[in-house]
């Protein structure tokens, strides 16, 4: 039961990704690029988290955490350059 | 897989390859980084490509080879510390050059990017 | 051991005059005279021992597995240029003492010429053959610094570079000889090679090695065709040529053929090479001798001539000979040194030393004219003179030789010829400068120099006379010695007399005398006769063929280094191509013995992403910022990849570093422009295509092949011993700190430096900032919005709680000093993005360079602490502690040294980052009022 739902949402995210990626390279504006980017980040997080549930390990959820919290960051900088150009004034 | 492994090393290497020829020094910047990401998952994969076998000690018994992921830890972060280093570069040869190209042209550039 | 302190002290007394001042001289000179006085005392000592047939040797280990020792001998060979080294060096140091002017900087001739005196006693006492090399070396170093004493006179420079290019060449040659001498006997321990002159002359590469050992001599003794740097050498202060030419550097070339007589000598490559090369020389230089008219030139070209006779005496086949050319070495030694420091003296009282003005000065200064003509006599070969036996010697000797087969007597009367032009040098000398009517147009008038200035010609001049006189009592004891080490084998018998019978070699002296007087009477034909020839100046040729060297260089360089970044970088890809390429096809197939393991749509998916977000970084790159998204994409897949394929802590690591690249490179686009022109036409866009595609390509193969077949690893040792060796459970992080602590230690080390280079780069630096966006949109107002300010405020307490974690538990789970350190950076950039710089340095006035300094620090100290206990740097500890509320937990001191590499992580990043940010802060508020 817990292996189907696995497989899944695997699936799932995994085609998810891919339509991140398709908008980040399409576009059209800045900011659809910026989103797709930052919810690619997000997708990553959920792919991340199921591959522990799948090899029943704690080891990988750091890794879950520190791209939630980075992505961030990373978004942040990027619509700072968007906004003022200059990030840290 | 390793074949897959192999030639997405192999189209990042040349990405960042093609990019590191470029004329200015922005993309020549963003190729080294492109090239340290291919030259990063090289060097990991000589450890071999294992799945769920993290090196560390437990009960399974179980583990990749650990010495290249300390080598490339060290390479990523130093791979951060030369690309630092070569943006500071191109800025400062743009501010005393008034040129972004890596030959250092003194060329003019277009009136509305000085300010 | 006391052996090598004459080696030693010489050496340490080349710093004494560095102490004394300019001003007072003489406390100068007399101390630096200390430690070659003692250590000619040690020598002293020694004397009886070596005479007796006793060889002292003192070794110290220097490099073993070179075969390299610091290993000296003192046998009668060395002992006899032991004693003329230092009991002529100490003369000229007196003599210098008076001969230098008041500007000259005389601590540093004296440490000059201290140094070139050790190199020199080196070279005769070495006990190992490339100990010998590097003394010999150093000889041509020192002298080089020597010969450019007047390093503000273009000759001296000229001359100066010219001698180290020769005898540096030829040094060259040297080592090579030696090493093949070294081979062939396999050791390069002086006794053995000499004792293995069988093997060495049976071995096929006896004639190389010969040849090279002989163009080190040769250049070094200034033998035809590399006699021209000699006579250059002459723009050097006459101390310095005294020594030169006496009992130094040119000698050091005839020493070395004595010094391999044994283990090289005796073959008929070395009879023609050797002898023929003397009698060239001999006649070379006694012929150019005659036509100079500067008093050095002179004494130069007759240097040139008697080490053309000394190289003949050591390529004619018999012993005798060869005692006979250490007997002429001491000779011409002493005789040469007295006249080269007569003619500093007249330099000195009369301001010229052009033969043709001088005149008359026995009238002004009889004492050194009574000296000129001793010492001149002594070189002419007058009876009653010292010369005269040595030369004999070589006449009797060179009676005996049957080296040109039915042509041999050309060797006695070419010698014969060259004695006679040496007398008629030797007259032309004594008698232009000194007599021939009264002194005219003199540019100084002439009187007798210091007693103390004269005093080492005087001693020389008695040692010619007393030698000359009682040869037998005085000499033949040392010459023993040294023939016996030369030789290798007991020293023929030697007769030192004045008087043997009247016999060839008499007659063929004195046809040498009558015919040298002759010559000197009618030498205006032989004038006449070398005018008709161009003047060849070997110094023009010389540095002909220097420019000639510097042309071609200099073409190759441009041709190559146009200064275009592109192109160099071009070459090296394609050098990489050639090399990785060519090796590549001589592997045994891509395919290795592995199977390729399932893949699955994760996989896939991912690759897909990876290869795409890449491909559009290049192919979009002229739109920066795009490029840059794709870019942060393709380090998103990177980290996954890392996290799939069992290696959380470069997952972690990639996404932390990936944050923060992505900041800087947000700050290059701001500070760059923000796009790309289109400059590069279509056949180069294919020709990189093309390159990238190559390297590509070879990578994958390279990859491929190497993920297919079996893995060899040294990993297993560092599995095992993680636990119970380092006290960690995280593999990684246990390499890191622990097993290859010393790595990382290096690592953050550059990490700092990259960082200190980062921020003295932005020192004073103007930066370009635009006004508006790529697309020409201005930017907005709000410097910091309300939400992100309060959102990264709440985040970082947060963010600084993971890293905590992170770090603490690094050593037995993913984590550790890299992975906070740079979680910590980003937390912080995130608030100076939020906030601002002003804002933040006003909450946190934290200066970064000291932390990531300290960080090195910590790092340091905690490997240096391993020595309080007496391990190893670097050596952890660890152990178990009970923290209440927290529980057991285990620490190692390899924490402490992970604290080093967080801070310095922490400091290296923020002070490249913020530094950076704080440029524009300073800069912007006079931008705003430009645009106000």
């Amino acid at each position: 039961m817990l292996d189907n739902a696995l497989w899944i949402s695997v699936a799932l995210f995994t085609v998810s990704i891919m339509l991140n990626l398709y908008r980040v390279a399409v576009g059209p504006a800045l900011p659809d690029r910026i989103l797709a980017l930052d919810t690619m980040y997000v997708n990553s997080i959920a792919l991340i988290v199921l591959f522990g549930i799948w090899l029943n390990t704690k080891t990988y959820f750091e890794a879950a955490l520190l791209i939630a919290m980075l992505g961030f960051i990373s978004t942040v900088a990027v619509c700072k350059y968007l906004l003022r150009g200059d990030i840290i004034e | 897989m390793e074949a897959l492994y192999a030639m997405t090393t192999g189209i990042l290497a040349a990405s960042g390859l093609f990019l590191a020829l470029r004329g200015r020094t922005f993309p020549v910047v963003v190729g080294l980084t492109l090239l340290s990401y291919a030259v990063n998952l090289f060097l990991f994969s000589m450890g071999g490509l294992q799945a769920g076998a993290a090196a560390v000690i437990d009960d399974s018994g179980n583990y990749t080879d650990p010495l290249p992921q300390a080598l490339v830890l060290t390479a990523i972060v130093i791979g951060f510390a030369m690309t630092a280093f070569s943006v500071i570069l191109a800025m400062r040869a743009r501010a005393d050059l008034g040129s972004d190209h890596v030959n250092g042209n003194r060329v003019d550039e277009s009136r509305e990017e000085r300010s | 051991m006391s052996l090598l302190l004459i080696v030693l002290l010489p050496l340490l007394g080349s710093l004494v005059p560095l102490m004394g001042s300019n001003e007072r001289r003489n406390a100068c000179a007399t101390m630096t005279a200390v430690a070659p006085t003692i250590a000619l005392g040690i020598a002293l000592a020694y004397m009886g021992q070596v005479l007796d047939g006793d060889i002292p040797r003192a070794a110290v280990s220097w490099i073993p597995a070179l075969g390299l020792e610091l290993a000296m001998r003192l046998d009668g060979l060395s002992l006899l240029f032991v004693l003329l080294i230092l009991g002529i060096g100490l003369l000229i140091i007196l003599y210098t003492r008076f001969y230098l002017a008041d500007g000259d900087d005389m601590p540093r001739f004296y440490a000059f010429l201290m140094l070139f005196m050790t190199s020199m006693l080196g070279i005769v006492m070495a006990d190992n053959l490339l100990l010998l090399w590097v003394f010999w070396e150093l000889t041509s170093l020192s002298s080089f610094l020597l010969i450019g004493y007047w390093y503000r006179q273009s000759e001296a420079r000229k001359g100066a570079r010219m001698a180290l290019t020769v005898t540096g060449a030829g040094g060259l040659a040297l080592l090579a000889g030696l090493l093949l001498i070294g081979q062939i006997v396999g050791s390069y321990d002086m006794q053995v090679v000499l004792d293995s002159r069988e093997l060495i002359q049976q071995d096929p590469r006896y004639l190389p090695a010969l040849l090279l050992v002989l163009l080190g001599a040769f250049t070094k003794s200034a033998q035809v065709p590399f006699q021209f740097w000699l006579p250059h050498a002459m723009a050097a202060p006459t101390p310095v040529s005294a020594f030169l030419h006496s009992a130094t550097m040119v000698k050091a070339g005839v020493f070395l053929l004595a010094r391999m007589h044994p283990a090289l000598a005796g073959s008929e490559a070395w009879l023609y090479l050797v002898g023929l090369t003397g009698l060239v020389t001999l006649l070379y230089g006694a012929y150019f001798a005659l036509l100079k008219h500067d008093l050095k030139g002179i004494l130069a070209f007759s240097t040139v001539s008697h080490l053309g006779i000394i190289t003949l005496l050591f390529g004619l086949d018999s012993r005798l000979a060869v005692v006979a050319g250490l007997f002429h070495i001491v000779n011409h030694a002493c005789f040469k040194a007295a006249l080269f420091m007569t003619a500093g003296i007249v330099d000195h009282e009369c301001g010229t030393r052009d033969i043709r003005k001088l005149k008359g000065l026995w009238r002004f200064m009889p004492l050194t004219t009574t000296m000129a003509v001793l010492a001149g006599a002594a070189m002419a070969g007058v009876p009653l003179f010292n010369g005269f036996l040595s030369k004999e010697m070589m006449l009797a000797e060179s009676l005996q030789t049957p080296l040109l087969g039915g042509l041999s007597w050309l060797i006695p009367a070419l010698a014969t010829v060259g004695s006679l032009l040496s007398v008629a040098y030797s007259l032309r000398l004594v008698r232009n400068v000194f007599f021939d009517g009264p002194a005219r147009d003199l540019p100084r008038t002439p009187h007798e120099p210091p007693r103390l200035m004269l005093a080492p010609v005087m001693l020389l001049t008695v040692i010619c006379v007393v030698v000359g006189l009682l040869p037998a009592l005085t000499m033949t004891a040392l010459l023993e010695a040294a023939a016996s080490a030369a030789l290798a084998g007991d020293s023929p018998e030697l007769h030192l007399a004045i008087w043997h019978g009247v016999n060839p070699a008499l007659l063929m002296s004195l046809t040498a005398l009558l015919g040298g007087l002759l010559l000197y009477l009618q030498r205006r034909h032989v004038f006449a006769f070398q005018r008709q020839f161009r003047p060849r100046d070997a110094r023009l040729l010389f540095e002909m063929g220097i420019q000639l060297g510097v042309r071609i260089a200099q073409r190759a360089i441009d041709s190559l280094e146009n200064g275009s970044l592109q192109r160099y970088m071009l070459w090296l890809v394609i050098a990489v191509l050639c090399v990785a390429g060519s090796a590549l096809t001589q592997t045994s197939g891509l395919q290795g013995p592995l199977e390729n393991q399932p893949l699955d749509g994760l996989l896939i998916a991912g690759a897909i992403i990876a290869m795409f977000a890449g491909l559009a970084t290049a192919i979009m790159h002229r739109r920066r910022l795009i490029s840059l998204l794709m870019l942060s994409i393709v380090g998103l897949m990177t980290s996954l990849a890392f996290a799939r394929f069992s290696a959380p802590d470069l997952a972690l690591t990639q996404l932390a570093v990936e944050v923060v690249n992505m900041i800087l490179l947000m700050l290059a686009l701001f500070f760059l422009p923000q796009k790309t022109p289109q400059e590069s036409g279509a056949p180069r866009i294919l020709r990189d295509v093309l390159l990238a595609a190559g390297f590509g390509g070879i990578v994958a193969s390279l990859n491929y092949a190497v993920l297919t077949r079996p893995l060899e690893s040294i990993s297993d040792f560092y599995l095992e011993n993680s636990v119970p060796g380092g006290g960690g459970h995280n593999v990684v992080n246990v390499i890191l700190v622990d097993f290859r602590g010393f790595d990382t230690l290096g690592e953050i080390t550059v990490l700092c430096i990259a960082a200190i280079g980062i921020y003295k780069l932005l020192n004073r630096l103007r930066l370009f900032m635009p006004s508006s966006d790529a697309d020409g949109r201005p930017w907005a107002l709000d410097h910091h919005p309300a939400i992100l300010g309060t959102v990264a405020q709440t985040i970082l307490p947060l963010a600084l709680l993971v890293s905590f974690f992170i770090f603490l538990r690094g050593h037995n789970a993913p984590g550790g000093g890299f992975i906070a350190g740079l979680i910590t950076a980003a937390a912080l950039l995130l608030l100076y993005i939020a906030r601002g710089v002003d804002w933040t340095q006003q909450r946190a006035p934290i200066q970064f360079q000291p932390i990531a300094v300290a960080g090195v620090g910590v790092a340091t100290l905690t490997g240096v602490g391993s020595f309080v206990f007496g391990q190893p740097f670097l050596t952890s500890a660890y152990g178990h502690f009970h923290i209440p509320l927290i529980g057991d937990i285990e620490l190692a001191t390899a924490i402490l040294f992970d604290l080093g590499v967080y801070l310095t992580v922490v400091g290296s990043t923020l002070m490249m980052l913020a530094n950076l940010g704080k440029m524009t802060t300073r800069h912007r508020p006079s931008k705003n009022k430009e645009q106000a």
